[in-house]
C-alpha cells in the first residue's frame, strides 16, 4: 500500500495518460465516418499498439453472411519470431473452451516461445463480430488502464465496424440499384427500338395492315389501307366500325358479325370481304386476317391484321373452274369413253360413259376394280402391257374384251392412251379412250365375205360378158370336131374308100375333142367360188390363159392384141384365179374403151417385165378413150363408171385383190391416146415353212 | 369334069383351116384358105372364088368388114358366113348385106352343103 501512495505523483500521471489516450479513442469514429470496414480495422490496430506499446495486435472479423473471417495482425517490427495470425487464434480458442464466454480473457505464453500475455476482448457484446487480442512482453501486462483501453476501442470498433458495414450496404444496394436503372434503361431503348421496327414494318408491308385494341376499336392504319379506301386516320379511329364503309354493303353485316366474334373469343378472324377502292372505284374482293398479340399472362394486347386484294386471284380461282367446268362438261358430253390415270397407273377419273357401259361405279373402279371388267382371257396380256407402259412411257394400245352391262356380255374395245409429260419429261398421268370396236369387228368381217360374195358376183358377171366367147371358144372345136367327123364319114363311103383321108380327119376330132375339153376345165376354174390360195404363180402362164380365153371377145370387137411377156419372169405367190380374173378384167375394160374406135387400130398390149424395184409388173395398154389425170384415183372407186353398161365394181375389186397380194395396182394416161393399168407384185420369196428350221440347223 | 369351082374359106381359127378345106374337097370344090381378110384380098383368088365362108369375128378386119369392102370393090362373091358367137342380130345384118347364109359353129355338113349349093345357085 505505501508503495501506491510513494507513487501517486506517478499515478496520476498514468491516469492523464490514460484519460488521453481514453479521449484518442473515442474519437476514433470521427476518423472512420465514411471510411470502410478494412480502414476501421487498419486505424485502430495502428493506434493501439502505439498506445499501448504493445508487441502484437489481432483482429478477427467473423465473415459476413457465413462468409471466410477476416484475421489482420500488427506487431513490433523490432520484434522477432512474433505469431502468425493464425497461432494467435487457435491459443485464443483452447483458452475460450476452457473458460466459456469469459471475457476478457487473458493467456499467458500461449506459443511456449517468449513470454508473451495476450489479452482478448470481444468485438460485439457476445463477440458476434470478432475478437480483437493484445499481446505484450511487459511483465505487467495488462494494467487496469490497459484492460480499459482495449475495452473501450472494442466497442468503439463495434460500432465503427457496424456503421462501415452499413455504408458499405448502403454503397452496395446504390450500386446495384443504378445498374439495374441503367439496364432497364437500355432495355427500354431496345424495345421501343423494336416497337418503331414493329409500326414502320406494319406501314411498309405491301398489304393494308392494322391494329385494333383489345375491345375491337381501330388503333392504327397503315398508309396502304389509307391510300386505298380513301379513308383518314382520324375517320378510322372515330368509331369502333367507321372504317367498314369501304366494305361492300352486301358484305358489312357479315363482316361485322366475324369481326365481333372474333374479339369477343380472342380467336381473331379470316374472312373474305369486297372493299372498294378509291383509286377506280371499284369493289375488290380481299382477304381479312386478324391474330391476337398477347403477353405473357396470355391477356390480349392487340389485335394485328391484315387485308389482302385477292380480285386477281378469285378472278383466275373463277376461271379456273369455269374452266375446269367447261372440260368436264366436254369429257361428260363427248360421245366417247374417257379416263385418266395417276402417274403410277392408278386410275383417277372415268367419264360417265365409262360407267353407263361397264355398270360399276367410279370408287370400285378407282380402286381397281377395271381389272375385273376385262375378260379373263385378255387380263393376263393387258395388264403387264399397262404395267409396262407406265413404267416405260411409252403409249399405250391393246385390243381387249371389256364387260358391257346392258347386255351383261363381253365386248371387244381398243384402249388407249397417252402420258401427259412436263417439261422435264415425266409423266404428270395418262389421258386414254376406250372404243367399242365389236360392232365395227363385225362389219368388217361382214364386210370381208361381202367382198368375197362381191368377187364371186363379179367373175360370174364378167363371164355373163364372156359367155359369148366362152360359146365361141366352145363352138370353134366342136365345129372343127363336127366337120372333121362328117369328112371322115364322107372319105370312108368313097368307092374306093379314102383310109388316109379318114384317119387323119378321125385324128383331128381327137385333137379338137381335147381342145374343147382344155376350155371347159379353163372356165370351171374361173368360175369356182373358192378361198384365196397362196401358190405360185407364173404371171406369164395366167397372162396367156386369159388371153386365150378372151382372144374371141376381143376378136369379135376388133381388137388386135399384142403380149409382150417378158422371159424368164420369176414366180409370183398369190391365188391364180384371183390374178386372172384382174387380167381379165383389165383386158375386157381395154377392149370396151376401144370399141368405139374407129380412127386408128384397136391395139391391145400387154406386157409383162420385171422391174427396177424386184417386182414383176403386168401392164394392159388401149388405145381406147383414155381418162383425164385428176380421174386416176376415182377409176378405182366402187360403183365408179365411164361404161354404157357395168355397175362399176371391177377396178375396185381389182385393186382390193392386188393389195391384198401386197401389190399395188394404179392407172395412167397414155402419151397417146388410150391408158395403160398396170399393177406390180413382190416376188415369191422362201417362205418360212420352207426355209430350214432355225434350231434343226443349229443343232446338226 | 369341069373345072371345080374355088371355095374360099377365110378363118383365124386354125382347125377351121385345116378340116373344113378336107370336106369341101369330098364335096368336089377347089379350095384355098386364108388366115385372115387381108390375107385374102391380098391373094390373087378374090376374082376366081366362087363362094367364100368367111368367119364373122376376126382381128384386124371382120367378116363383116371383108363383106362391106367387097361391095365396094363390086365383087359380087356369094357369101357364107361362119360365126362361133351365137349372137341373133348378126344373121340378119349379113343376111341383109347379100349374104347367103349364116352358120353358127357347130354346123353339119348338110347344112354347108345346102348353103354351097344355094350360093353356086346365085352365079
Amino acid at each position: 500500500m505505501e508503495a501506491h501512495f510513494d507513487n501517486s505523483a506517478e499515478a496520476i500521471k498514468r491516469l492523464q495518460l490514460c484519460l488521453n489516450d481514453l479521449v484518442s479513442i473515442l474519437a476514433l469514429p470521427a476518423v472512420w465516418c465514411g471510411g470502410g470496414p478494412t480502414q476501421v480495422v487498419d486505424t485502430l490496430l495502428d493506434t493501439l499498439r502505439r498506445m499501448l506499446r504493445l508487441d502484437l495486435v489481432y483482429v478477427r472479423l467473423k465473415g459476413q453472411a457465413g462468409g471466410t473471417p477476416i484475421e489482420v495482425t500488427r506487431t513490433d517490427p523490432s520484434q522477432r519470431e512474433m505469431p502468425a495470425p493464425h497461432d494467435v487464434w487457435k491459443a485464443l480458442k483452447s483458452q475460450q473452451e476452457k473458460h466459456a464466454q469469459k471475457w476478457p480473457a487473458l493467456v499467458r505464453e500461449p506459443l511456449g516461445a517468449g513470454k508473451i500475455s495476450i489479452l482478448a476482448v470481444p468485438l460485439g457484446l457476445q463477440g458476434e463480430i470478432g475478437v480483437i487480442a493484445a499481446g505484450s512482453q511487459r511483465a505487467d501486462f495488462p494494467q487496469e488502464t490497459e484492460k480499459l483501453l482495449l475495452s473501450v476501442a472494442a466497442n468503439q470498433a463495434a460500432i465503427g465496424l457496424q456503421d462501415a458495414w452499413l455504408l458499405n450496404e448502403q454503397k452496395h444496394v446504390s450500386t446495384e440499384l443504378d445498374s439495374r436503372v441503367a439496364q432497364r434503361t437500355a432495355e427500354l431503348a431496345a424495345a421501343n427500338e423494336e416497337l418503331q421496327l414493329q409500326v414502320a414494318l406494319l406501314q411498309q408491308i405491301p398489304v393494308a395492315a392494322w391494329t385494333l385494341d383489345p375491345d375491337g376499336t381501330p388503333d392504327f392504319v397503315n398508309q396502304k389501307w389509307l391510300d386505298y379506301t380513301g379513308q383518314t386516320l382520324d375517320y378510322v379511329q372515330s368509331g369502333p366500325e367507321s372504317w367498314m364503309t369501304a366494305i361492300h354493303p352486301d358484305d358489312r353485316e357479315t363482316v361485322s358479325r366475324g369481326l365481333w366474334e372474333g374479339i369477343r373469343s380472342g380467336q381473331g378472324f379470316t374472312m373474305e370481304a369486297r372493299f372498294f377502292r378509291v383509286r377506280d372505284g371499284t369493289y375488290r374482293w380481299h382477304l381479312n386476317r386478324a391474330v391476337a398479340l398477347r403477353d405473357t399472362e396470355g391477356r390480349i394486347l392487340r389485335f394485328v391484321g391484315t387485308s389482302t386484294d385477292i380480285e386477281d386471284l378469285k378472278r383466275a380461282e373463277q376461271r379456273l373452274r369455269e374452266s375446269e367446268l367447261t372440260l368436264r362438261r366436254m369429257t361428260e358430253t363427248i360421245p366417247e369413253m374417257l379416263w385418266s390415270a395417276a402417274p403410277d397407273g392408278a386410275i383417277d377419273y372415268c367419264n360417265t360413259r365409262v360407267l353407263d357401259y361397264t355398270g360399276v361405279p367410279v370408287e370400285e373402279i378407282r380402286a381397281g376394280g377395271w381389272i375385273k371388267l376385262l375378260h379373263p382371257g385378255d387380263a393376263g396380256h393387258v395388264i403387264p402391257v399397262w404395267r409396262a407402259c407406265v413404267a416405260s412411257g411409252a403409249p399405250y394400245r391393246v385390243e381387249a374384251r371389256i364387260f358391257h352391262a346392258s347386255d351383261r356380255a363381253y365386248r371387244l374395245c381398243v384402249t388407249s392412251a397417252l402420258p401427259l409429260l412436263d417439261q422435264q419429261g415425266r409423266i404428270l398421268g395418262w389421258h386414254g379412250t376406250i372404243v367399242d370396236l365389236h360392232d365395227w369387228k363385225k362389219a368388217e368381217e361382214e364386210l370381208r365375205n361381202t367382198q368375197a360374195e362381191l368377187a364371186h358376183m363379179t367373175r360370174v358377171l364378167a363371164m355373163g360378158e364372156l359367155t359369148a366367147s366362152i360359146a365361141h371358144e366352145v363352138n370353134q372345136p366342136l365345129a372343127g370336131i363336127i366337120t372333121n367327123a362328117g369328112t371322115c364319114l364322107r372319105m370312108l363311103a368313097a368307092n374306093p374308100p379314102n383310109i388316109d383321108g379318114a384317119r387323119e380327119t378321125a385324128r383331128r376330132t381327137i385333137r379338137d375333142g381335147n381342145r374343147a375339153s382344155e376350155v371347159i376345165t379353163r372356165l370351171r376354174g374361173l368360175f369356182s367360188k373358192k378361198q384365196a390360195a397362196a401358190e405360185s404363180v407364173d404371171l406369164n402362164e395366167a397372162a396367156r390363159e386369159v388371153i386365150a380365153l378372151s382372144m374371141s371377145s376381143l376378136q369379135r370387137n376388133g381388137v388386135i392384141l399384142r403380149p409382150e411377156l417378158a422371159d424368164g419372169l420369176p414366180p409370183v405367190t398369190g391365188d391364180r384365179v384371183q390374178l386372172q380374173q384382174v387380167i381379165l378384167n383389165l383386158v375386157l375394160n381395154a377392149s370396151e374403151a376401144m370399141s368405139e374406135v374407129d380412127d386408128r387400130p384397136r391395139q391391145l398390149l400387154i406386157r409383162t417385165e420385171r422391174d427396177e424395184t424386184d417386182r414383176v409388173r403386168l401392164a394392159v395398154r388401149d388405145c381406147g378413150v383414155g381418162f383425164e389425170k385428176q380421174d386416176a384415183d376415182k377409176l378405182f372407186k366402187a360403183f365408179y363408171t365411164t361404161k354404157k353398161s357395168g355397175i362399176g365394181i371391177g377396178l375396185s375389186l381389182s385393186r382390193s385383190i392386188i393389195e391384198n397380194h401386197r401389190g399395188r395396182l394404179w392407172a395412167t394416161p397414155n402419151d397417146g391416146p388410150g391408158a395403160t393399168f398396170l399393177f406390180s407384185l413382190p416376188l415369191t420369196t422362201q417362205s418360212p415353212a420352207d426355209a430350214p428350221a432355225v434350231g434343226a440347223a443349229r443343232s446338226s | 369334069m369341069l373345072k371345080r369351082s374355088l371355095v374360099s374359106v377365110v378363118d383365124d381359127d386354125e382347125s377351121v383351116r385345116e378340116s373344113l378345106p378336107d370336106l369341101l374337097k369330098e364335096f368336089g370344090f377347089a379350095v384355098q384358105a386364108f388366115s385372115s381378110a387381108e390375107a385374102f384380098l391380098a391373094s390373087g383368088y378374090v376374082d376366081q372364088t366362087r363362094c367364100l365362108i368367111l368367119d364373122a369375128a376376126m382381128p384386124g378386119m371382120t367378116g363383116q368388114d371383108l363383106q362391106q369392102e367387097l361391095m365396094l370393090r363390086r365383087k359380087k362373091i356369094p357369101i357364107v358366113f361362119i360365126t362361133g358367137h351365137r349372137d341373133d342380130t348378126i344373121r340378119p345384118r349379113v343376111l341383109e348385106q347379100g349374104a347367103v347364109a349364116c352358120l353358127f359353129k357347130p354346123f353339119s355338113d348338110t347344112a354347108l352343103l345346102d348353103a354351097l349349093n344355094d350360093a353356086l345357085r346365085m352365079n
